[in-house]
């Protein structure tokens, strides 16, 4: 990565307007039984977390929510989908030599950002206020794989992002935001091609908002 | 296509009304006490070792095949959903080092009946008849103890099996498909129309995707969610491939049996049968033979983790060999955004192909080279990609609405084989107290030329296909090599009839005997090795005795 995107910035929740009117779920009757019940389950996320303490679980919301671009009163549990696969154990299958395994460097990398935000602000990173989490935050990325409290930042970078983006992305909202149009099974897809849309999809209404090119 | 069921019958032994699984044949299946001194026994349930399977039940052989993972059932067990495919993967603790290490997992570990054909994408390209030789023909690499005329009589076997879809091939031995290739979606159309403009060679297929009926599968619905396992018994995977036919011919799949230790017997140093564990319970399957097919992780830790007073540094590790050699193809992923939209996810990932610059071409500062296929990954990995761009917060948000607009090529290239790129034994354990697998990688020179050329080619494609902008995220692809096929036992682990060198009734049927990738997806060339090997087998008597 030589270029760095530009600065971080707020969003509401995605780009609501970009495919007005999209529901993915409202299609659930057309999915096979066991893929419609897994999906629509992630709505409702049991009470209580599993694997965080109170402590570090208010230190991975707040780092969950910044990561995926929530506010606080997110529609999407990220942080219960994380807390619930690492108390399950459900690990990408490696890690690496460096770092311990997921759920204690999970714990370990909270621990850290305390201890920064103490260091910076004399609070919890939880406590801490939301410009200086985002500094503590951008400190890590910036370190690439230089060393952050004995780690290599750049395999913590890649185990926030990974955990992030796997519970972000699991999540129908998430799908309305990005125009995708979800499960497809037994139904599939019958208008493959370039700018061919199934009955159920909606167009793009800012095909030329292209982010890159926006911010250029 | 006449003659194939005559000779595997498991698109017809699967069920046509809707359901994907033939419940009765498995409840039927012959079972097989530990105490029978069955023909053979296969570690793994895979690529090798369903073929090798199916093809020695079929011979008359008594035989079973163990498997860690689950007997899965399309219509329960699998989802048409990203996150929900995780128990598919190999997921079990390894660690991975070296100074460009690896990711394991959902990228290239299977687990349960089928192996990793469950999630692989579908792509079944033959090796090169240069990819035999590349040692003597271009200075790099090894040479394998066989050639491709060799295996060709089982690629063509197998694309009837699969069967395959493609458009006829012009590079390496020219061939055609079984099947008409599939129509392409937008992702497909943006690779042709780009490589028509740049004057490159791209073809549709191939892909291991019914188009058509084929027995009782069905034409595929283009869902997608090819990675995520096939719920619609189109793609192939040795589940419905080999599987059926073999359990019809008296073979037994034994599921969630962990094969941990190859018991040799001390006198003889032949192999007596395989421990393994199976509800908790610690069990022992005697058997004439061992076959492993554990793929190219799994594979060198069980012979390294059945070390014994006669092999004290593993099995068939006398001349430091098991491990060795372990490769992965550089596999980075450029996608070109278009104000069209895409969608990419609307149709099977594998779609289109080119080996225009598969082979060593005297201009480059490389040997050897790379392929260009369609990748159309899904939104979490699509996430992956962006994220790796830098981006995170409302600007990864941003940027991922943008997802219907682009199109994603991906490279498979060549990386070398090195003896440093190893499999050994980390100080972490697993659930059942065995050492778990360290994986060292680390690329060469020759590899990192290979990948910056595959990406400035796949952005000349898209560029000229009219994308605005370009990105590209850095990755590999498959895992081939780690217990490598050799003259002989000083440069290799097992012959070239997949036989070890140390253990005259231990066999490898798996992609670690290759000893060389190529730039090819390696399903098909797995299984052509494994085809291979049962006919010597099954030409020859049993209990070791074939050469």
């Amino acid at each position: 990565m030589t270029e760095r995107p530009g600065p971080y910035q707020r969003q509401q929740s995605g780009s609501p307007d970009r495919f007005p009117g999209l529901d993915v779920l409202g299609q659930a009757r057309h999915w096979d039984s066991v893929t419609a019940d897994l999906v629509t389950a992630r709505l409702s996320p049991p009470p209580g977390l599993a694997f965080f303490a109170a402590d570090q679980a208010a230190c991975a919301g707040v780092l969950l929510n910044l990561l995926t671009g929530q506010q606080d009163d997110q529609e999407i549990s990220v942080l219960h989908m994380v807390d619930a696969r690492l108390a399950a154990g459900e690990t990408d299958g490696w890690r690496y030599s460096d770092m311990p395994e997921d759920g204690q460097a999970w714990l370990d990398s909270l621990a850290f950002l305390d201890e920064d935000a103490a260091g910076r602000c004399g609070t919890t990173f939880a406590g801490a206020p939301e410009e200086d989490q985002l500094k503590l935050i951008q400190a890590v990325q910036d370190l690439a794989s230089g060393t952050w409290h004995g780690l290599n930042a750049a395999h913590v970078w890649s185990l926030w992002t990974r955990y992030a983006c796997t519970a972000l992305y699991a999540h129908p909202l998430a799908w309305n935001e990005i125009g995708f149009s979800g499960p497809a099974y037994p139904r599939g897809y019958k208008n493959a091609g370039l700018d061919k849309l199934e009955p159920f999809e909606v167009r793009d209404a800012r095909p030329s908002g292209d982010p890159i090119r926006e911010g250029a | 296509m006449p003659g194939v069921r005559s000779r595997n019958e498991s698109a017809w032994l699967l069920p046509n009304d809707g359901s994907r699984t033939n419940h009765r044949l498995r409840e039927d299946m012959r079972r097989y006490a530990d105490t029978d001194e069955i023909d053979l026994v296969i570690v793994g349930c895979g690529a090798g070792g369903s073929v090798l399977l199916q093809r020695l039940a079929r011979a008359g052989w008594r035989v079973a095949a163990l498997d860690a993972g689950p007997f899965w059932d399309p219509d329960t067990d699998w989802v048409s959903d990203e996150a929900g495919s995780h128990q598919l993967y190999w997921t079990e603790p390894r660690v991975i080092s070296g100074a460009d290490p690896v990711p394991m997992g959902s990228n290239n570990s299977g687990r349960g009946v089928g192996g990793s054909m469950v999630h692989y994408a579908g792509y079944t390209p033959r090796f090169h008849p240069s990819d035999f030789a590349t040692r003597t023909r271009d200075g790099v690499g090894a040479d394998w103890p066989l050639t491709y005329p060799d295996l060709r009589p089982y690629y063509e076997q197998l694309e009837q099996e699969l069967p395959v879809a493609g458009e006829r091939w012009p590079w390496g031995d020219p061939h055609g498909y079984p099947h008409r290739p599939h129509p392409v979606g937008g992702n497909g159309e943006i690779f042709l129309r780009g490589a028509r403009k740049l004057g490159i060679e791209a073809r549709v297929g191939p892909v291991a995707i019914t188009n058509g009926r084929f027995g009782n599968r069905p034409h595929c619905i283009y869902r997608g969610f090819c990675l995520q396992g096939c719920k619609v018994n189109a793609k192939a995977s040795p589940l419905i491939t080999h599987i059926p036919d073999a359990l019809a011919h008296g073979a037994e799949v034994r599921a969630d049996a962990m094969v941990t230790r190859i018991a040799i017997d001390r006198e003889s140093g032949r192999a007596l049968g395989v421990h393994y564990v199976r509800d908790g319970r610690e069990r022992f399957q005697r058997a004439a033979m061992v076959a492993v097919a554990g793929y190219s992780i799994e594979t060198p830790r069980l012979l390294l983790n059945s070390a014994c007073s006669r092999f004290p540094d593993g099995l068939c590790n006398e001349f430091d060999q098991v491990g060795r050699y372990l490769m992965v193809q550089g596999a980075p992923q450029t996608a070109g955004r278009f104000d069209a939209e895409v969608r990419m996810y609307k149709a099977p990932p594998p779609e289109v192909s080119s080996e225009e610059f598969y082979e060593t071409d005297p201009g480059r500062d490389f040997q050897r080279g790379f392929s260009i296929q369609t990748v159309s990954p899904l939104p979490i990995t699509w996430a992956e990609h962006v994220a790796a761009q830098g981006h995170w917060g409302g600007a990864l948000r941003e940027y991922m609405s943008d997802y219907v607009h682009w199109a994603c090529l991906g490279a498979l290239c060549e990386f070398l084989p090195r003896p440093g790129n190893r499999v050994t034994l980390a100080q972490e354990k697993d659930e059942h107290g065995l050492p778990v697998a360290e994986f060292s990688y680390s690329q060469g020179d020759n590899d990192k030329a290979q990948a910056k050329a595959a990406q400035a080619v796949m952005e000349d494609i898209l560029h000229a296909a009219g994308a605005d902008e370009v990105i590209t995220i850095q990755r590999y692809a498959h895992l081939v090599g780690g217990a490598r096929m050799a003259a002989d036992e000083r440069s290799g682990v097992v012959d070239q009839s997949c036989r070890s060198f140390a253990v005259p009734n231990l066999y490898i049927t798996d992609g670690s005997v290759l000893p060389t990738q190529g730039a090819a997806n390696p399903a098909l060339t797995i299984m052509a090795v494994a085809a291979r090997a049962a006919g010597q087998l099954a030409a020859g008597a049993r209990s070791g005795s074939a050469s």
